[in-house]
């Protein structure tokens, strides 16, 4: 793999680590939830979409729009069921809770999937390419790309033009007076989950496409979207995106360097980028200068 | 006709007790002034009335409905909408968003974004500006325009004139003219006690949790509501 494949391959994994923090951030700005199963939930996007094409001949965007649909319920659920009734100014019992879902869905994935390391087949699209001034592009990579891109902006059209969306940012503010004004909180709350899980399953069956996947790689994913977020910040849509591009260029690259250091040099990145940001700059620079 | 019959009200914060047995009424039309010092238990009252802290013992009615036992959101589409304290605007959100989330669920009414440019048009320059960004006077126009939003039957505004100049406290006061013609009910919480008497049909004192005087604006006695007030014996 040449450096620029490696370059764009990882800004398309970059995309939908994006994604990850997105969900990620969402949750926790809104509702003040640290969903310890969101790993898990990209892991099980994974493989409900992988069973839909195998058992089913329908075609990978209608799976996508299908896994959508069902993790919008399942954050739906798990938020209206159980986080709702555990939402106040302590967050830690929110955290238990999604702590011990994840354990759940990881071993019933085990239970019902196996150990094994899964990767999805989606017939000859997955070689198909175009040459782009002379560099060779999957045409896969480059939908997928372009579909992380068209979530991150449809998430900020919904959040800056509609009343959902609108209360989602207010509830953030104040919850309280969202209340004053005739909105249900646990309402709002279900439906911001409902959004996180389905950025995070769609995203994880998107990844799933072209990198392989056991029912335990949710903590790492996990870990991807935790550094994200803290790279990208919480408020932001653009910091997500850009730090998930970030994250995925370092990965893909450091891969193609040494394939056998794994998340390495993302951690490496992730590390040097918390330093840089303690360190003092402008004085570094200016002594260096005297 | 009564719109608000509050009876016996007891709330408590944890487990300190906050209001003991508050009686009170608002006409249809009307503007209640409930006046006390730091910690009376006004703004307390102003939140059980509207769901946020919910009354241990006594009952609340809104044209007659029982609406003790009914979640804050609930009591705000039956038409109770409140100015917070502080503002509380959304301070990411900018003003016209803040009111857009003020008529998302809204009763049918004349109050609109029109309507509430019109009552406040110095909102018109920063109706594009992040809420967080405003002076005191500024938010606090906001902050009763979004409630308004709501086409209330009755309006509780918590202490509208704390923090701001008393120019613009005039032009605050000067709006509750106009939201009355739109017939809606006000009840005004204020530390100020001449302008809570000049703005009000009637006033309630509130001591330590308990109503100790009420009578129409024009003949309570300021002596008395001083007394009243500060908990001193009546001279």
């Amino acid at each position: 793999m040449t450096l620029l494949a490696a370059v764009l391959n990882g800004l398309m994994v970059g995309g939908l680590y994006g994604l990850f923090g997105l969900g990620l951030a969402l949750a926790f700005g809104i509702m003040r939830v640290v969903n310890i199963a969101h790993g898990e939930f990209i892991v099980l996007g994974a493989f409900l979409g992988a069973t839909v094409l195998a058992v089913t001949p329908l075609p990978l965007p209608v799976v996508v729009l299908v896994v959508a649909i069902s993790a919008f319920a399942m954050g739906w659920l798990m938020q209206a069921t159980m986080l709702n009734r555990l939402v106040g100014p302590n967050p830690i019992p929110a955290m238990i809770a999604t702590m011990g879902l994840s354990i759940i869905i990881r071993n019933a994935l085990v239970a019902v999937y196996g150990n094994n390391i899964r990767a999805i087949d989606i017939g000859p699209v997955q070689n198909l390419g175009i040459e782009v001034a002379g560099v060779a592009l999957g045409v896969l990579p480059l939908a997928i790309f372009a579909l992380s891109v068209a979530m991150f902006l449809a998430v900020g059209l919904l959040l800056r033009h509609s009343t959902t969306g609108r209360a989602f940012r207010a509830a953030a503010d104040d919850f309280e007076i969202l209340e004053t004004l005739g909105f249900n909180r646990r309402r709002v709350y279900a439906l911001a989950m409902g959004l996180a899980v389905t950025l995070a399953a769609v995203a994880g069956l998107l990844l799933a496409v072209r990198s392989s996947f056991t029912p335990f790689s949710g903590i790492e994913r996990l870990l991807i979207a935790f550094q994200v977020v803290i790279i990208g910040g919480l408020g932001s849509l653009r910091g997500s995106f850009l730090a998930g591009l970030f994250l995925g260029v370092v990965h893909v690259v450091g891969l193609s360097l040494n394939p056998n250091v794994g998340p390495l040099f993302g951690h490496l990145a992730f590390i040097l980028i918390l330093i840089l940001r303690q360190a003092d700059l402008p004085a570094i620079l200016t002594r260096r200068g005297r | 006709m009564t719109l608000l019959t509050v009876e016996g009200l007891d709330v408590f914060h944890g487990d300190l007790q906050a209001t003991f047995g508050v009686d009170l009424q608002v006409a249809a039309g009307e503007a209640v002034a409930i006046i006390g010092a730091n910690g009376a238990g006004k703004s307390t009252l102003l939140r059980a009335i509207i769901g946020l802290t919910p009354a241990r013992h006594g009952t609340i009615r809104l044209e007659g409905e029982d609406i003790t036992r009914l979640s804050c959101d609930m009591i705000a589409r039956r038409g109770i909408a409140l100015v917070p304290e502080g503002r509380r605007l959304f301070p990411s959100l900018t003003v016209e968003e803040n009111l857009r989330l003020g008529s998302a669920r809204a009763r049918p009414g004349p109050w609109n974004l029109e309507a509430a440019y019109d009552l406040f048009p110095a909102m018109t320059d920063f109706r594009h500006r992040p809420a967080g960004m405003l002076s005191g006077g500024q938010q606090q126009m906001v902050a009763i325009a979004r409630a308004l939003m709501m086409n209330p039957r009755l309006l509780l505004c918590d202490e509208v004139s704390l923090g701001l100049a008393p120019a613009i406290i005039g032009d605050i006061y000067a709006c509750f003219r106009r939201i009355r013609d739109s017939s809606v009910s006000l009840v005004l919480v204020e530390q100020d006690i001449l302008r809570a008497r000049a703005a009000s049909d009637r006033v309630y004192c509130l001591l330590k949790g308990r109503v100790t005087l009420q009578g129409a604006s024009g003949e309570v006695a300021l002596d008395a509501i001083r007394a009243a007030y500060f908990g001193e014996a009546a001279a």
